[in-house]
């Protein structure tokens, strides 16, 4: 290419200020060399290609068979790419690391993505390297060293809440359940008891009786309909009647169920049955289903730990 | 730990290229790329994309390395795919680029041939067709299964030679 003159300099310069955003999509796209080799202007090895993604032998490669992965759409860095596109290269990167095992014998691949010129990046085209690795070709030639433990909470603290705020803030969710867990014991009586105090809001008797019971109540429900007498707990506590064994919750009402209304009796029958156990059946399950997944938490926490392990060495 | 769920997992770890790399790697485990699950991969990407973004913003990084080491010989240390997120600043002193390699062109030919043959043999593994691929990649990894296992028993080996 020739060197333009001064003039053509600012000409361009001035061109590209009144461009519209698109216009300049369109001249970085011109200009991309990648881009050029995706719609064939420049000849290269294409490897593999589909709708989405191209994947080219790299000019300058860092072993035999280095691979660079494209997106068919023109984006600058990581952060430009739709999720779908990112999740679609993954895959066929995935793909493609396997058939770089197989064929070339490779003993590994490294996949590496730059991001901007301090990391790397010459070209204004996002893509993914695959690179295939024997032991000691000094490809990745940084070495790992240990930060001290400060260094990571610092990182840890500087980063989470951004982070968080990224990916939806699913920890949240996850630390409300840990604490609703670790809460869960102490809790257990207090979330318990105003459940069957709700139930019981309603109380029933007859006109004539010594006794209120819960509406559903077997005693509640023989009571004819006409000597019915609808009471609040207020009200049935101030009124000279005692109340049955279904209120106080000591005992089960046994009634002699009538033939024909055993249906409906038997059911009144188990449900202050259910209604005690209500107290202690759901908080089980609750309790039973959680520290459950706790353990399955900490079983994988634990088998992360050993991954920590591993890291640390 | 920085953030879990059913699938990914992000942390900090002790032994980094720079400080402020950050860790993605999947829940499940899984020694290497190739055994990860489609799904998984996608949203290990996307987590690591947006872990990219988080970096970019809070430590006013220049720019990101994504860096998935897979296999011992691409100096895989341990043995759980992970990819590194790796904040880059002009001048850091890290050197992660690779000196191009001169490379005979007749055996970049071949292994252009090679791959594409393979790639070809791989089939579509786009969206559409997911469902034949998993028969495909059986193929895959039987042949891969020995080098796998060896690999296991390598790092096991390894990690115990590292117990003092």
């Amino acid at each position: 290419m020739p060197e333009p003159t001064e003039e053509q300099r600012k000409q361009w310069e001035e061109k590209i200020k009144n461009m519209s955003p698109e216009e300049l999509q369109e001249l970085q796209r011109q200009q991309c060399i990648f881009c050029q080799i995706i719609s064939s202007k420049i000849p290269s090895k294409k490897i593999y290609e589909d709708s989405t993604c191209l994947a080219v032998l790299d000019i300058n490669p860092a072993a035999k068979g280095h691979l660079l992965l494209l997106p068919k759409e023109h984006y600058a860095i990581m952060p430009q790419v739709p999720e779908k596109v990112l999740g679609h290269l993954s895959v066929v990167a995935k793909n493609l690391s396997q058939a770089i095992l197989k064929m070339l014998r490779a003993e590994g691949t490294t996949v590496f993505i730059a991001n901007g010129a301090a990391a790397g990046q010459r070209a204004q085209h996002f893509m993914i390297h695959l690179i295939p690795r024997k032991t000691g070709d000094g490809v990745v030639q940084a070495e790992e060293r240990l930060v001290g433990v400060e260094m990571t909470m610092k990182v840890k603290a500087a980063i989470e809440k951004k982070l968080l705020t990224l990916l939806g803030g699913k920890k949240e969710v996850q630390k409300r359940v840990e604490t609703e867990l670790s809460r869960a014991e102490p809790a257990k009586e207090e979330t318990k008891m105003p459940v069957p105090e709700q139930e019981a809001e309603i109380f029933v008797t007859s006109a004539a009786a010594k006794r209120y019971h819960k509406e559903k109540c077997a005693f509640a429900q023989n009571i004819p309909a006409e000597n019915k007498v609808i009471l609040s707990r207020e009200e049935a506590e101030k009124s000279a009647r005692k109340p049955c064994t279904c209120v106080s919750g000591k005992k089960i009402p046994l009634v002699k169920p009538a033939a024909t209304k055993s249906k409906t009796e038997s059911k009144p029958k188990g449900e202050p049955k259910k209604s005690k156990e209500s107290t202690t059946e759901p908080a089980k399950k609750a309790l039973g289903s959680k520290p459950s997944t706790i353990m399955k938490t900490r079983g994988e926490e634990a088998s992360l730990d050993d991954i920590a392990k591993f890291f640390k060495r | 730990m920085l953030y879990e769920d059913d699938i990914v997992v992000v942390a900090v770890k002790d032994v980094v290229y720079t400080p402020g790399q950050i860790t993605v790697f999947s829940r499940q485990h899984f020694t290497i790329m190739e055994q990860v699950p489609d799904e998984v991969i996608t949203k290990c990407m996307v987590v690591a994309d947006k872990t990219s973004r988080a970096v970019f913003e809070v430590f006013q990084a220049e720019g990101t390395n994504i860096l998935i080491q897979n296999g011992l010989g691409a100096g895989q240390k341990v043995p759980h795919f992970a990819m590194e997120v790796v904040p880059r600043r002009e001048g850091d002193g890290l050197n992660l680029q690779w000196q191009p390699k001169e490379v005979n062109q007749d055996d970049l030919d071949i292994a252009a041939h090679q791959l594409s043959e393979e790639v070809a043999k791989l089939g579509d593994f786009t969206a559409p067709k997911k469902k034949e691929e998993p028969k495909e990649k059986k193929e895959g990894k039987e042949l891969k299964i020995d080098a796998k296992e060896k690999d296991k028993e390598n790092y096991l080996v390894k990690s115990l030679k590292r117990i003092p």
